[in-house]
């Protein structure tokens, strides 16, 4: 019912703005200024029809569906970061890093395991066994690291867990560099090899009547989803997530009831490093991101973005954010591909999100004041 | 808000009392020298600040004072007439001045040393003078990111966009593209032009983002800093393919010197410089561009050294240390932090727009983006974050080190010194499965100094906190210009002793 009145008026809006733009064209004479300064090949005319053809259902739905799986995606780069500064407080500039290793790792294993005649649900079966290995091993690295280098670190100013991390993600950019040059494979360019693992369903798109699904969309969300739900039922309903909880509230005083918050610190870096490597797995799927060493810079910026508009260490407000840019990000997309011909108008919009939601509240949407020691 | 006027007698009188006294700084502070107050104060509080650096800093000088000594030295000659303040002026520059001409003679001791016998050991060691106009232009920059991230302690990560600013505009200006000035417009004057455009820049960016502090004012910066960058790379005004940046072909040569006349300049770049000789001494273009540069640069850090030893950073400092006592004592922290940040935006601006006159040629990605700032921000780690000079040395440790283990610069390096020295036999010497020691040098040593650059870098964020010049301070007692002719001091033989203790207060 809702679904019926939703076309109705986007069909009238539709009508509306394809009456009313020649109109405006013809009134004012005139190209708009501001999409003149920054844009000189648009004009008001084309924008309208741009718009018209926006609003068509057909078109809003695909928008829509891309725009959730972007979400997926960008809740899942970034809810790894949001645990771990809400629990320490350290803003962990290697979690890109991680997120490419696990693309890497994840690929490795694909490609080894998968050959030309494995079946579509077999390759589905052996991407998860990939997902649980590069989990181990990350949250294995996550662990070993935060032991290792950032433990010394806690009592000092935050600025030096900043510079720690940025240190390890130039050592763990160049070490993967070398392998993967060692491999004969161009670190700078996406791993072809690891998108021939996909299994034809997610490699092609689904046929829903009017609207042409694109299976990698649908895999994204569901994975999206069972994570989030995953990491939402850790926190609320298991004892060591009332742990992690409590630890982010106020770690002293969880300390004083006789819990080791080091180890707690310990468990949720390596978790966070698990989840940052599952992300890498999935997106070796994807040809728009794709296995490659820039992916550490690609994915560490839309994190930070994510976990900051949500309000730095909320779980709640990550997954809103992530869908809020995930969608700003498939709206701008579609604008781009279909009227506007700048190429950096997705990112430029998920970065001014940054900006503006900084300026309008600084502690981010669900942000509160003081937590995480800033 | 004015500054306290209290502050000049006051310094002087401290000038008077013996190094080590700055307890008693203390007690003068209650009475309206302000700034100072909160970093004596922090001393106790801060544990992040090593002790050394802070009690220096609140006697009233970094490297060693530079125009406050000598306006303060004239206004306390001493009755003993011990104290003239030439005198004074030269001892407190003792140390700048050593750098400087070991600056200034480096070229010719390069050239010297790699035509000795030792010459390809050195040649492997030694920074080219080509690597050492790097260093200063980004030196520079690293510099300008230290005085707004280390002296207020609002850690910047957007900073490459007034790098990028610098860079840019000198570059559309000679391309022909900025209307109302031509392409043959004097060097000079553009970069002091890209500096104020940085300046415009930094006070509508400041505005926004010093209404937040913390990890927040970082990710706004970055935010601002990536809008610029992902802006300028699909900007095609400046060509068809934006991403791959701007490259000057026609004009000559940038100059730098006396604007409009052409005997006091001398052209930048390695292709397009003036070569000179002076005396019998030939200089070629790069060794024309190391001193011009390096002029630049030098003139720019005592600009930024002489701001912080005003009372204008004695505030920057208060505002590192404690930004709410600061507000309290009735400054403006607001408008400090803007000007600070304004300041820093226009030197870095000039350094930018040095790295685009001797390069030529600048991309969105060795301007704009973040990393960018990430380069700075580890020259002035490794340097010593919170000392003006130390950002310099830490990218002179950076670069040296990236020449040594990459053969990222032509000349020397570790690699070529390897593949001349070792014997075939060893070369062909089987490592791990089927590697060979000529296959794993190329492995890792073949542009891949990011790795060992990282690995310094998180082992100096370990262990040597303060960086390179902020522990010697700290082994010192006090800054390194103020600290090593006193040390030097006492090691003057007696009957010289009357001359150095003349030049002493």
């Amino acid at each position: 019912m809702t679904f019926l009145l939703t076309v109705t008026i986007a069909t009238e809006v539709v009508s509306l703005v394809s009456e009313l733009s020649p109109l405006l064209a013809s009134g004012f004479g005139l190209r708009s200024p501001a999409a003149l300064a920054f844009f000189p090949d648009v004009t008001l005319v084309a924008l309208g029809d741009a718009l018209a053809s926006f609003l068509q259902p057909v078109n809003l739905f695909d928008v829509f569906l891309n725009g959730l799986a972007k979400s997926a995606l960008y809740v899942m780069i970034a809810v790894g970061l949001t645990l771990i500064f809400g629990l320490m407080g350290v803003l962990n500039f290697a979690h890109g890093s991680f997120t490419m290793i696990g693309a890497y790792l994840g690929g490795l294993i694909l490609v080894l395991t998968v050959t030309g005649t494995t079946g579509g649900l077999a390759r589905i079966g052996l991407f998860f066994v990939g997902v649980l290995v590069v989990f181990g091993v990350l949250a294995v690295l996550g662990g070993v690291l935060e032991i290792s280098l950032i433990r010394p670190l806690y009592d000092r100013s935050p600025v030096y867990q900043i510079l720690l991390t940025f240190g390890l993600t130039l050592v763990l950019d160049e070490l993967v560099r070398i392998i993967v040059s060692l491999y004969g494979l161009q670190p700078i360019s996406d791993w072809q090899n690891a998108f021939g693992t996909r299994p034809a369903f997610i490699a092609r798109s689904l046929d829903f009547g009017p609207v042409d699904v694109p299976g990698l969309a649908l895999f994204q969300i569901a994975f999206g989803v069972v994570t989030v739900g995953a990491v939402w039922a850790f926190l609320t309903r298991t004892r060591y997530g009332l742990i992690v909880r409590a630890g982010s509230e106020d770690a002293e005083m969880t300390e004083a009831l006789g819990i080791d918050v080091r180890r707690v610190f310990t468990v949720v870096f390596a978790l966070g490093a698990g989840i940052a490597g599952v992300a890498g797995v999935l997106l070796m799927w994807d040809p728009v991101w794709g296995a490659s060493v820039p992916l550490a810079a690609e994915t560490l910026l839309p994190a930070f973005v994510v976990v900051i508009v949500g309000g730095l260490g909320t779980f709640r407000g990550t997954v809103v954010a992530g869908i809020l840019v995930g969608m700003v990000d498939a709206v701008m997309t579609w604008w781009f591909q279909n009227a506007i011909s700048f190429t950096g108008l997705p990112q430029i919009t998920i970065f001014l999100i940054l900006v503006i939601v900084l300026i309008a509240r600084p502690q981010g949407l669900f942000g509160v004041e003081g937590v995480g020691g800033h | 808000m004015a500054i306290s006027p209290g502050s000049g007698p006051e310094t002087t009188t401290n000038d008077d009392r013996p190094e080590t006294d700055s307890e008693t700084d203390d007690g003068a502070e209650t009475d309206g020298r302000t700034g100072a107050g909160d970093e004596t104060e922090a001393e106790g509080g801060a544990g992040a600040e090593p002790s050394a650096d802070t009690r220096a800093e609140s006697e009233g000088g970094l490297e060693s004072e530079t125009a406050p000594a000598a306006e303060t030295g004239t206004r306390s000659a001493r009755a003993d007439g011990t104290l003239v303040w030439p005198a004074r002026y030269v001892r407190e520059h003792l140390v700048h001045s050593g750098v400087l001409l070991f600056l200034a003679l480096y070229p010719g001791i390069y050239t010297l040393l790699v035509n000795s016998p030792l010459r390809s050991e050195l040649l492997a060691v030694l920074p080219e003078i080509e690597t050492m106009v790097a260093v200063f232009y980004f030196g520079l920059f690293a510099m300008s990111f230290d005085f707004i991230s280390g002296y207020t302690g609002y850690l910047d990560f957007g900073h490459a966009v007034f790098y990028g600013i610098g860079a840019y505009v000198v570059l559309l200006v000679a391309t022909g593209k900025v209307p109302l000035l031509p392409a043959e417009t004097p060097f000079v004057l553009v970069l002091v032009l890209a500096g104020l455009l940085a300046v415009v820049f930094a006070v509508l960016i400041g505005a926004v983002s010093f209404r937040l502090t913390g990890v927040y004012f970082a990710m706004i910066t970055l935010g601002f800093g990536q809008v610029v960058y992902v802006f300028v790379r699909g900007w095609d005004y400046v060509g068809s393919n934006p991403r791959d940046g701007i490259a000057v072909s026609e004009r000559s040569g940038f100059e730098i010197g006396v604007p409009f006349v052409d005997s006091l300049d001398l052209a930048i770049g390695q292709l397009t410089g003036d070569e000179l000789s002076v005396l019998a001494i030939e200089l070629s273009t790069t060794e024309v561009s190391y001193y011009m540069v390096g002029l630049v640069v030098v003139i720019c850090y005592f600009a930024m050294q002489r701001i912080i030893h005003s009372p204008f950073g004695r505030v920057m400092i208060a505002i590192r240390e404690n930004e709410q006592r600061a507000a309290a004592i009735g400054y403006n922290t607001f408008r400090y932090k803007l000007g600070a940040f304004a300041i820093s935006g226009f030197f870095a601006a000039i350094a930018g727009g040095l790295f685009a006159g001797f390069r030529r040629t600048a991309t969105p990605d060795n301007a704009f983006f973040f990393l960018v700032t990430g380069d700075a921000l580890l020259a002035a780690i490794i340097g010593g974050f919170g000392t003006l000079a130390g950002p310099l040395y830490g990218r002179l440790f950076d670069e040296g080190v990236r020449e040594f283990l990459s053969k990222a610069g032509e000349g020397g390096g570790l690699l070529p010194y390897l593949r001349e020295h070792l014997s075939e036999a060893v070369l062909g010497t089987e490592l791990l499965g089927g590697m060979t020691v000529q296959g794993a040098i190329e492995t890792f040593l073949n542009g891949h100094a990011s790795l060992y650059i990282g690995a310094l870098f998180v082992l100096f964020v370990l262990f040597v906190p303060d960086g390179l010049l902020g522990t010697i301070r700290a082994r010192l007692g006090g800054p390194v210009g103020k600290c090593l002719p006193d040390r030097a001091g006492e090691y003057v033989p007696e009957r010289f002793e009357r001359y150095w203790k003349g030049l002493e207060r």
